[in-house]
């Protein structure tokens, strides 16, 4: 099979765990994952560089925003590579893939308590993108995930963190039961502000413990 | 013509992508001169690269559909084709309005290159298919000329399809200046975008897939650069955008077996431009050089061969088999030779590096088979490293010592093959290197 990247030949591994828990091999080869930059260390909420909360979650805090999520963490660095990918991904609309980080997100979401609630998208831009790319990323990994969230006609990409703090009614609660311990889950946290908004409308409906999950801190 | 009939005149194209408004194309359709159709067919079949294998034709759910639908990767950086996605043709040709041409070249032709461009030019006019079979370095654009100018003032539309963007750009001024008055397209991935109705198109084969039924001659420049795999495609881009009937001229250093026996019309030259004969590979062992680098150690041998070409002042390519030893090797020799570069396939400066090999700004080159066709550097001198390896088959290895000795100032240069047991590819390569000098 060829690297989905790359499109390189790959050689197939053959172990004993895939004779015997059918593991599913990589579908990207071993240079191409290489590239990419997990995050060891981080912000304890934002996983932004460095070993302490960072200034940016330290001046959420100062706002009407404090306190809404209790914990996060992202993945991967947005280095050029990975660039590449969402690039690839959502804009190229390569849904396929969707199965590059399957064993990571299995590694990180496996265990998890918190029901896991995906950051929504906006039903027009869904039709014009022709799919969820964060709902695929988990259903490749098949972790479970539950919607409680719609989201309004408004993008914010390319707004002012300013701006985007501006925007209230981004998500709407779509009624069903919301669980006391939820995790948000994304693809790419740049500002804050997503996540901060759809946890906002969480807490007010019931929940009392937020964690947040991204692939890709830029 | 409108703009529109200009723009889609032999093309295929994504229809959310035409750069002209909704109403314009809903008119041209409604009165039939557009036909639209759906980007992924009944047999699973991407109707602009006409790829089918289930590797490169996805199921996916469609949220716009709202059911399973089928993309194709094999073309997606052109923009994803989907079972639902649109592509739109022009269906109603109209005759080419006739565009008077000049004709710029002031040099002079070989003799073997003039015999071989009127026999090109007779295939054209017999609509007969014609392989020009020259070594590297013959001057197989230049001959290309007469014919080209031929066809243009026939009215035929033409089209010159190389594999890479790097070749494309390299043929693009030379042909702009030889055609001054001709609207000539450069098309490749992210090219600026172009105006107006080309009769002369320089493309990448990749861009191909943009036209249907567009050209009546079709002329594919280094037609064997890729692996024997990608024949097929290569074939079908081809086939898709020329005329059913029109002639395809094919040129290639090394043609493949399969090439050979297709095309019966075959012009052959076995002589440089310049007249000099190609230099002929040496080889040289190089034993065990992969557990060496991975020592963080470069072989002797060839820490001694650099070394004397540095001291000399001549620049220098060395080719290796794998971007892994290219990525090991480069730590190691940056080390001993700060200044030296090293390129791959994906590296945006490739260019650039080239460039200052050129001009002297830095020693040397490590590179991967990108650069084994279509690059000129005057006086270069080549090794390459792992010979033995089978990415390097004959062919590869006659492009490969077809850099060395290309320009008339310097007809000479070395050309090594440090190896790690000699292979029948290697010997190959020597032996139709000699056949060639031999004149045969």
């Amino acid at each position: 099979m060829n690297c989905y990247l790359c499109d390189r030949v790959m050689t197939l591994q053959v172990t004993w765990r895939s004779i015997f828990f059918n593991e599913q091999g990589d579908v990207v080869c071993l240079r191409c994952q290489t590239e990419f930059e997990r995050i060891k260390i981080g912000c304890p909420i934002c996983s932004a560089v460095g070993d302490e909360k960072c200034l940016d979650c330290c001046k959420w805090e100062n706002t009407e925003y404090a306190g809404l999520i209790n914990s996060g963490r992202s993945l991967y660095r947005y280095n050029p590579a990975m660039k590449e990918y969402l690039h690839r991904y959502k804009f190229l609309q390569d849904v396929i893939l969707s199965e590059v980080f399957v064993k990571v997100l299995q590694e990180t979401l496996r265990n998890e308590k918190s029901v896991i609630v995906p950051i929504p998208m906006n039903e027009e831009k869904l039709k014009k993108r022709t799919f969820a790319q964060v709902d695929r990323l988990l259903d490749a990994a098949g972790i479970p995930y539950i919607h409680l969230l719609g989201k309004n006609e408004v993008g914010l990409g390319g707004k002012s963190k300013a701006e985007r703090t501006a925007l209230q009614d981004v998500f709407w609660w779509n009624g069903k039961p919301v669980p006391e311990k939820v995790l948000l889950f994304d693809d790419l946290y740049t500002t804050g502000s997503t996540l901060r908004l759809a946890a906002k409308v969480l807490k007010e409906k019931g929940a009392k413990e937020i964690k947040v999950v991204t692939l890709i801190r830029a | 013509m409108t703009q529109l009939e200009e723009f889609l005149t032999g093309r295929i194209w994504l229809r959310q992508f035409i750069p002209f408004s909704n109403e314009q194309v809903n008119q041209a359709i409604l009165n039939g001169s557009i036909t639209v159709r759906l980007g992924i067919v009944d047999g699973k079949q991407c109707t602009r690269c006409l790829e089918k294998s289930p590797e490169k034709i996805i199921p996916f759910y469609c949220d716009a559909c709202q059911k399973i639908c089928y993309y194709c990767r094999h073309c997606i950086k052109m923009g994803r084709i989907s079972s639902c996605t649109e592509l739109i043709t022009w269906s109603l040709p109209t005759p080419l309005p006739l565009q008077s041409h000049s004709f710029n070249w002031t040099g002079n032709l070989t003799p073997l290159q003039q015999r071989a461009s009127q026999e090109v030019q007779k295939s054209i006019s017999q609509k007969k298919d014609h392989l020009i079979y020259a070594v590297c370095g013959a001057g197989k654009t230049e001959l290309l000329f007469s014919p080209i100018f031929e066809a243009l003032n026939k009215g035929l539309r033409v089209c010159l399809a190389a594999p890479r963007t790097d070749v494309v750009l390299e043929l693009t001024p030379r042909l702009r200046a030889a055609f001054p008055n001709t609207v000539i397209h450069s098309l490749y991935g992210n090219a600026p975008e172009e105006n107006g109705f080309a009769q002369l198109v320089i493309a990448t084969t990749h861009q191909l897939y943009r036209f249907e039924n567009a050209f009546d001659v079709m002329i594919v420049d280094e037609a064997d650069a890729f692996p024997y795999s990608y024949d097929l495609a290569l074939k079908r881009a081809v086939d898709k955008a020329k005329k059913k009937d029109a002639p395809t001229v094919y040129v290639s250093a090394t043609p493949s077996k399969l090439l050979l026996k297709q095309v019966s019309q075959v012009s052959q030259i076995f002589k440089r431009f310049h007249g000099h004969p190609l230099p002929i590979p040496t080889f040289q062992s190089l034993w065990g050089y992969e557990k060496v680098f991975a020592k963080d150690q470069i072989p002797k041998k060839l820490v001694d061969w650099v070394d004397q070409k540095i001291e000399k002042h001549e620049p220098f390519l060395l080719f290796f088999p794998t971007i892994e030893l290219i990525e090991q090797a480069i730590v190691l020799f940056k080390h001993k030779y700060p200044a030296i570069e090293a390129v791959h396939s994906q590296d945006e400066k490739r260019k650039e590096k080239v460039m200052k090999l050129r001009r002297g700004d830095i020693p040397g080159v490590l590179t991967s088979t990108i650069l084994e066709r279509g690059i000129t550097v005057p006086n270069v001198q080549v090794a390459v490293i792992g010979a033995d390896q089978s990415i390097f088959d004959a062919a590869a290895l006659i492009q490969i010592s077809g850099r060395v000795g290309r320009s008339s100032e310097y007809p000479d240069g070395e050309i090594i093959f440090f190896h790690n047991g000699i292979t029948r590819q290697m010997d190959k390569a020597k032996k139709m290197i000699i056949s060639y000098n031999g004149g045969l």
